[in-house]
């Protein structure tokens, strides 16, 4: 029975997709469960989007601090939703999601998401951006290479197509070459990220060798493996 | 031209209206004429530490929707010249805050020729929050020395950035960090975050710093702003924090345990 209610698929982005088919947050969880268990090591800590387009109006009954806590419960990392309705936005910000573009090129207006800072992505190959990017802040640059400044604080995101510079201390999430551009890096003047990944492949700061916290430092992909060095 | 500062902090209790209390009667002390406005729609607060509840009888939502005039609903302070507070609704709802009728209420005080209006913001990141700030030309956001408060002004400093006017017209929100309730033995056990520290976090300009303080209940007990009180720790703080508002250079105090002398050593 919850075998349909989720369906998890890989995107080429290699962050895995979980699409809501029901707004019954115990279904969910049951379901996404069920796919867990049956492959493990492929799922343990990973980042996981959600995406809402099948739910429609069904989205207004949708707990979303609820199904926020069943994805962290069940091991994955919530990287962000996507697809929901205007009326839901604030609710899912107020839940602590990120607000995701939405792949297909569907209705929803970009108001209402949470401070994010709109790239305007006309012919150019790079994104810079001259503020801290704060916790709850998302920059969103599918075409390039994104360069901050200052610092990403705690509980921020970046998402590139291409490459990341952080000439400060880089606190929040990083996700580097999106679209599956293996030869992405990370690079920041202080390693202190929660999650650095590059096309797809990821790691948490926990598992970081400590020596690395605070240095700054670069992160690559060598074959599927990620690589973290220090700079200098 | 008046210049509208919002406190604001993200997290609840942290101190944003003794702090606007303490803001606006030290402005209107130096002859600026001052309006503060409660923002609290359902949780009225400040009128109580302004000691001035008794004499509410119109309220920022009435002014709103035109059943009372600024003039009608503007409570002048009994303990400082050149004060005026705005008081909020107690029974009604966050959406009586329309955007439009609060930057009426802003529109007419410019009129009436104030220098300053302070906007106590509620807690939180919902409309009441996003009403308070969207105006203003300075935000003083208030924090305290732990790690939830830290990351509320994070989120808050990143709102500043994007839903208010002066960001939609490509502009900057002026950024001030005020950190309150500091308790510098608490700091030093490592208990709570230091100042450089959270500086570090935030990177934003350090307005102030004001002490964990006894004086702060007392004055709220008794209706008075804590900057009233002189010879109070978090009363000075807070007279230094108007000062560097204004452009005075002022050496930060209170960030050192204090030494206490023999006797006290002994006796406690
Ligand atoms: N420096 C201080 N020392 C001791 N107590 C303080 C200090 N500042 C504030 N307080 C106390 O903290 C409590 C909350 O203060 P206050 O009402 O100003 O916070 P607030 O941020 O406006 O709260 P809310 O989010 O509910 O509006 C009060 O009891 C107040 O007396
Ligand atoms: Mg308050």
């Amino acid at each position: 029975m919850s075998a349909d209610v989720v369906e998890i698929k890989g995107e080429m982005t290699l962050v895995s997709v979980l699409q809501l088919a029901s707004p019954d947050v115990a279904k969910v969880r049951q379901g996404l469960q069920q796919k867990r268990d049956s492959v493990p090591q492929l799922f343990v800590n990973s980042p996981l989007v959600v995406d809402c387009s099948s739910l429609g109006d069904a989205c207004q009954r949708l707990d979303f601090q609820a199904l926020r806590e069943a994805i962290v419960d069940l091991g994955f990392i919530p990287v962000g939703i996507r697809n929901i309705p205007d009326a839901c936005q604030e609710q899912a910000v107020l839940a602590g999601w990120a607000m995701l573009r939405p792949v297909r090129q569907s209705a929803i207006p970009r108001t209402g998401r949470p401070a994010v800072q709109e790239p305007v992505t006309a012919g150019k190959s790079i994104e810079v951006i001259e503020r801290p990017v704060r916790s709850g802040q998302q920059v969103y640059f599918p075409d390039g290479d994104i360069v901050v400044l200052q610092h990403t604080s705690a509980g921020s995101e970046i998402l590139a197509g291409g490459s990341v510079h952080v000439y400060g201390s880089l606190r929040g999430r990083v996700l580097a070459g999106i679209h599956g551009d293996t030869s992405a890096r990370i690079f920041c003047q202080k390693l202190e990220a929660e999650l650095v990944a590059i096309a797809g492949n990821y790691r948490l700061l926990d598992e970081i060798e400590t020596d690395l916290k605070g240095q700054p430092a670069m992160v690559w992909l060598e074959g599927e493996k990620l690589r973290i060095a220090p700079m200098f | 031209m008046s210049r509208i500062v919002v406190v604001t902090s993200g997290k609840g209790g942290v101190g944003k209206t003794t702090t606007s209390a303490a803001f606006a009667t030290g402005l209107a002390m130096r002859g600026y004429k001052t309006a503060v406005i409660d923002f609290d729609v359902g949780l009225r607060n400040l009128d109580l530490i302004m000691g001035c509840e008794r004499r509410v009888v119109y309220d920022f939502v009435n002014v709103i929707n035109g059943e009372a005039s600024l003039k009608q609903a503007l409570i002048r302070d009994k303990h400082t010249e050149n004060l005026h507070v705005l008081p909020a609704s107690q029974t009604r709802d966050k959406d009586a805050l329309t955007q439009e009728g609060v930057g009426r209420v802003m529109d007419g005080l410019r009129d009436d020729g104030f220098d300053f209006i302070v906007c106590d913001s509620p807690a939180g990141i919902e409309r009441g929050a996003h009403m308070a700030m969207y105006f203003a030309d300075d935000a003083v956001v208030v924090t305290n020395p732990e790690v939830s408060s830290v990351r509320d002004s994070d989120r808050i400093l990143g709102l500043l950035q994007s839903k208010t006017q002066k960001a939609e017209q490509g502009g900057n929100v002026r950024e001030h960090l005020l950190i309150t309730r500091y308790s510098p033995t608490r700091v030093a056990s490592g208990e709570m975050l230091g100042m450089e520290d959270i500086l570090e976090i935030l990177a934003v300009p350090l307005i102030g710093v004001v002490p964990e303080s006894q004086s702060v209940l007392q004055a709220s007990n008794s209706g008075t702003p804590v900057i009233l009180d002189k010879t109070s720790d978090a009363g000075q703080a807070y007279d230094d924090f108007v000062r560097r508002f204004l452009g005075e250079t002022v050496p930060h105090r209170f960030l050192e345990v204090e030494k206490k002398g023999f006797l006290k050593r002994l006796f406690g």
